[in-house]
């Protein structure tokens, strides 16, 4: 299990409610911290393929650039249309300054 | 120059009381037309869209047109049907290309402005404007409502299977609109069962949209020009015939029982009508009498202004007339069966339908004259027709050979246009 955490992101580069995305093997991560806590999603929307890093955070709601689906960064879940498939949402963890993301 | 009927130039003006002589300019000129358009195609009526066999599943659309104008026939995820224009809300664009599909939402090619099934406007591109190095640049402005922008949605009703749409809101409900005894004609074919699509055909008629339905409440042409029906027996002048009109005088139906065929006194005066003549093949004839005829053999119902529903023996179809300017018009034909058909009755449908489609032995003749009808008009727009088979006044009649419901449609067109 422990070899699943891959450290991703610097934490003081992932800004206060907001969000910002990285590579992480192979996958476009979106990274997103708003009341202290770090959370990490698929980067591009599941409906018209945007990248969700381009959008605004509202809470714990990222709103899509494109068309204004919005999804729950704590699960993925998708809240409003057209968003209707949800993303996936992947555990993080800080440590040494650095984000953690499991994404198994 | 050619204000018509009431504008300060007088030139087009349809003089004198009664329609028995309908001017050539009536079919011809522009400006005419497109006062058609919006008071028969775009206000006060219903208009035919399709059936709901053709969008079974929750995103399945039709794209058709009502008038020149194109709309989106499109089932919900519901199941509700709704009608929407096909012109997106920000630019313009006919955004929908595809003649059917199925789709969770629209999205509009140009800036992928993106609507629900029902017309609502979802998102907007960079609404909020597009992060930029900290800065968040453009953007709609703060008080850009989506909720204002959707497509415009069609009054939609539906009736045993069969959609009509207006863009006109205030339009009577349509059992109104039709009347109680062309009701009972429609719902003769639609009563209630499940319909299945078996085909289409599409052609493009050099000729008024009016011609067509003219076509349809004439029962005095198809013994003449269509001597294939004679020949075989399928229609005959002095085939037991009953001519309805609703109470404006706008829709019809043209309800007959063929007799035995051949030589009559009604058929002897026919240059090529051959008594000798058989079918090679006489499958195409294979006629089954259905409960639900309930007597007549044919029943051509012409609601104005889009639509003929037609029953030939076992063919039935619906024809959308669809135009495009005062001298063109697309005629789409969807040809369907019910889902209780067996496969031999549907295999019957299908013979039949070429009766009527591309391989026509009978309707390709109509096509033919209405261009033919056009380029007489054409010729000399300050000329007239004559409609006075049966007289000059309008009324039911429990005979053929009339031209009471051209005459009638006429009496409703004027009433309308010379408003």
């Amino acid at each position: 299990m422990n070899e699943d955490w891959i450290a991703a992101i610097a934490a003081a580069e992932v800004p206060e409610d907001d969000v910002t995305a990285v590579q992480v093997a192979g996958h476009d991560i979106a990274f997103y911290k708003t009341e202290g806590q770090y959370y990490a999603t698929d980067n591009i929307c599941t409906h018209g393929q945007a990248r969700l890093c381009d959008g605004f955070l509202y809470g714990h709601e990222i709103e899509c650039p494109l068309h204004q689906g919005r999804f729950d960064i704590r699960d993925g879940r998708p809240l409003c249309a057209p968003a209707s498939a949800p993303i996936k949402a992947y555990a993080v963890k800080v440590e040494n300054g650095q984000v953690l993301v499991n994404l198994s | 120059m050619s204000q018509p009927l009431d504008g300060p130039c007088t030139e087009h003006r349809w003089s004198g009381e009664g329609t028995s002589r309908t001017p050539f300019w009536a079919y011809t000129d522009d400006n005419l037309y497109r006062r058609e358009l919006e008071r028969f195609f775009y206000s006060g009526h219903w208009n035919y869209v399709g059936l709901e066999a053709e969008i079974p599943q929750p995103g399945d659309f039709k794209r058709t047109t009502i008038g020149e104008r194109s709309v989106i026939l499109v089932r919900a995820e519901d199941n509700e049907i709704h009608v929407v224009e096909n012109v997106c809300a920000h630019r313009g664009v006919q955004f929908c290309r595809e003649r059917y599909g199925n789709r969770k939402d629209f999205t509009c090619p140009y800036h992928q402005w993106n609507y629900d099934l029902k017309g609502n406007l979802l998102g907007v591109p960079f609404r909020r404007g597009v992060k930029q190095n900290g800065r968040i640049n453009g953007g709609m402005p703060a008080d850009f409502d989506p909720k204002d922008h959707g497509l415009n949605r069609l009054a939609v009703a539906t009736r045993n299977g069969v959609v009509f749409a207006s863009f006109d809101h205030d339009v009577e409900p349509l059992e109104d609109y039709l009347g109680p005894d062309i009701l009972g004609y429609f719902d003769r074919v639609f009563d209630g069962r499940k319909l299945t699509i078996l085909g289409y055909n599409r052609q493009r008629i050099p000729g008024n949209w009016k011609l067509m339905q003219e076509n349809i409440k004439d029962p005095y042409h198809p013994g003449l020009l269509h001597t294939w029906f004679v020949t075989f027996g399928l229609w005959r002048a002095d085939n037991q015939a009953e001519l309805k009109m609703d109470a404006h005088f706008r829709h019809a139906a043209m309800i007959s029982t063929r007799g035995s065929g051949g030589k009559g006194a009604v058929t002897a005066g026919v240059s090529s009508f051959k008594e000798q003549m058989s079918l090679h093949d006489d499958r195409l004839l294979d006629v089954v009498q259905e409960p639900w005829w309930r007597g007549p053999t044919a029943v051509m119902l012409t609601l104005f202004p889009s639509v003929i529903i037609q029953q030939q023996v076992n063919s039935v179809s619906t024809r959308h007339i669809q135009p495009s300017g005062p001298d063109s018009f697309d005629f789409v034909w969807t040809h369907f069966g019910f889902e209780e058909d067996s496969a031999e009755m549907t295999r019957r449908r299908l013979r039949q339908s070429n009766l009527f489609g591309p391989g026509g032995f009978v309707s390709a003749d109509d096509g033919e004259v209405i261009e033919f009808s056009q380029e007489g008009f054409r010729q000399k727009p300050e000329h007239r027709t004559i409609a006075e088979l049966g007289g000059r006044s309008v009324e039911n009649t429990d005979h053929m050979v009339t031209e009471t419901l051209i005459r009638g449609m006429y009496a409703y067109w004027r009433k309308v246009m010379e408003q």
